[in-house]
């Protein structure tokens, strides 16, 4: 009757669901490679072009040259005889033959103005090694050390200025005091800008003070590399470079080297942009003289004196301890014979003529600023030598002293006269328009304490300041016969000059 | 303009003669036998001076008139023919 029976399930398919999914199909699409290609370009060459526009010194002239100039030759033939008559009866004419005329009380006499002392540097009993002017003729600058010193000493020494032209001036305190950790053997002002003085010492450091900076006056310094100097620097010198306007600092030592120094503003530092070295194998002969000269044994040339030439940038004058006279030349490529010790310059050897050598160390040499060849020399002999650059003997030899003379100097206003400070205490003025050769003034400073330095000063021609070893300074003031210039010295001089042997 | 160097030539040979400078009316130098920057110096300076000469002149008398101007210094001696549209400045040294 009744049985179990299994049914199978019946499924209903979900019609609604399937319609509900998507038809799916899947395609792809790619885009085809892409072409590529590289290629480079370069500029081949390029330039860089800087201009600069240079302060103008004057006006440019312009003459009307193709221009019709009308009335002019009408205008000369109207003028020209009168004109003739007066020149000719001008070249006759006795007339202002011994005139003179006096603009302003003449000093008869050479007095004494200023007599400066730093207390501090008498009690130690340094002596004064050199005196510079600035260049505004104002300001006095003097340096102290020692110059009978042979040994290496760290004695504290000082470099002092006064301003002459302050009212409030003390002469027994001085406006600046730098102080410097050895001796001072060379000083110099820079030639325009005031404030910068360039030294040297005897550790051999070359540097260059900023006297308006009140914090800390050292601007540059060389400090002991293997650049600088080991020896004493005994001149220091500014000599204009290639770029108008820029000075780099010239020292020479004595240890036979002679560096051109450019100052870098912005690192503080000297930068050696030239060296040369002398050594007695690669100096020039002298012709016609004897050649008993030989190199000695040194093996260096000390350098005791320096003098630049206003006249040709590129010459320059050495005087050594030995007793050379050498022109020197800063363009010489001539490579130095000497062992290199880690410099950052090769060394050129710059001696181009030799003079006759004297019989001891040349203190001083000064080229003469009104004729382009001559130049005086003086040394430890006592005589001081006019020389020319055209040859070797000297034009002329005068009696300066029995002593040594420490330093020479041309007159900035008399093409004539030079002084000299001597080992004996005193000035000498020479005039060499003058027949005798005798000095035409003296200055004695009283004491026999030697004078050894002097510097007349550029922009007022009558003030000569000379140094002493007891550490004064004296500011003299000279005479009108010996600052105001003759209607002849030019030509005199002239004659002098070529007195030059055939 | 060939009779004008010939004039020229012939002031420049005489005896101690430094320089010749011709200048216009208005101080602009249009001849010289010197350099440019001491031409320039002389003509702009000796113009304002013969202006201040001719002027004291005739100021003295009106009927007066500047003929010729004559420099002496220590150094040299400068000559200056003053005229309407020109001027002719020499320089000489007589003792030469």
């Amino acid at each position: 009757m009744f049985t179990d029976e299994a049914l199978d399930s019946v499924s209903v398919q979900s019609q609604w669901r399937i319609s509900q999914q998507s038809a799916q199909e899947s395609r792809s699409c790619q885009t085809r490679a892409v072409h590529r290609a590289e290629a480079e370009v370069q500029a081949g060459s390029s330039s860089t072009c800087c201009t600069q526009t240079e302060t103008q010194p004057q006006e440019e002239l312009h003459l009307q040259d193709g221009l019709e100039l009308p009335g002019l030759r009408d205008f000369l033939q109207r003028v020209e005889d009168p004109v003739v008559r007066e020149l000719v009866r001008n070249a006759r004419s006795h007339a202002f033959d011994e005139f003179q005329v006096n603009w302003e009380d003449h000093r008869q006499r050479v007095s004494c103005l200023h007599f400066l002392q730093h207390s501090s540097a008498q009690e130690r009993g340094l002596h004064v090694t050199s005196v510079s002017w600035n260049c505004t003729g104002s300001v006095i600058a003097c340096a102290y050390g020692r110059i009978d010193d042979g040994d290496w000493s760290t004695e504290m020494s000082c470099v002092c200025t006064w301003n002459l032209d302050r009212r409030s001036l003390n002469p027994k305190q001085a406006d600046l005091v730098i102080h410097v950790p050895t001796a001072v053997t060379a000083l110099c002002c820079h030639p325009e800008q005031p404030a910068l003085i360039a030294g040297g010492l005897y550790s051999g450091e070359v540097l260059v003070w900023d006297t308006s900076r009140t914090q800390d006056p050292v601007l540059v310094q060389t400090g002991m590399s293997a650049d600088s100097h080991r020896e004493p620097v005994y001149t220091v010198a500014w000599v204009p470079l290639q770029k108008k306007g820029e000075f780099g600092v010239l020292s020479a030592g004595s240890a036979g080297r002679v560096l051109l120094w450019t100052v870098d503003l912005e690192e503080a530092r000297f930068v050696l942009s030239a060296a040369y070295a002398l050594v007695p194998q690669q100096l020039p002969h002298s012709s016609g003289s004897s050649s008993s000269f030989k190199a000695r044994g040194s093996s260096t040339v000390g350098v005791t004196s320096l003098a630049l030439s206003p006249w040709d940038p590129d010459t320059f004058l050495v005087g050594s301890e030995g007793g050379l006279l050498l022109r020197c030349s800063f363009s010489s490529q001539t490579p130095a014979a000497v062992p290199p010790e880690g410099q950052s310059v090769t060394l050129r050897a710059p001696a181009v003529f030799l003079f006759k050598p004297r019989s001891g160390p040349v203190h001083s040499i000064h080229c003469s600023p009104f004729h382009r060849n001559l130049f005086v020399s003086a040394g430890t002999d006592g005589l001081a030598h006019l020389h020319s650059l055209l040859q070797a003997p000297p034009l002329l030899s005068l009696r300066v002293s029995h002593s040594y003379v420490f330093q020479l100097q041309w007159s900035p206003s008399r093409p004539l006269v030079f002084a000299a400070a001597t080992g004996q205490g005193e000035v000498q003025i020479f005039d060499l328009g003058r027949r005798s050769l005798r000095p035409a003034a003296t200055i004695e400073g009283g004491t026999d304490q030697p004078a050894t330095c002097l510097a007349f000063n550029h922009r007022n021609p009558h003030l000569l300041a000379v140094g002493r070893t007891d550490g004064s300074v004296g500011i003299w003031q000279l005479s009108h016969d010996l600052t105001e210039q003759g209607p002849r010295e030019s030509s005199q001089l002239e004659q002098i000059a070529n007195q030059v042997a055939e | 303009m060939a009779e004008v160097e010939e004039t020229l030539k012939r002031i420049q040979s005489q005896k101690g003669v430094q320089g010749i400078i011709i200048v216009n009316s208005e101080g602009i130098p249009v001849k010289t036998t010197l350099d440019n920057a001491s031409t320039v110096q002389y003509a702009g300076l000796i113009h304002q001076l013969v202006m201040k000469a001719r002027s004291t002149v005739r100021d003295i008398d009106p009927q007066n008139d500047l003929t010729f101007l004559r420099i002496r210094s220590k150094k040299n001696e400068i000559m200056i023919a003053p005229d309407k549209d020109y001027f002719l400045i020499v320089i000489q040294n007589p003792s030469d």
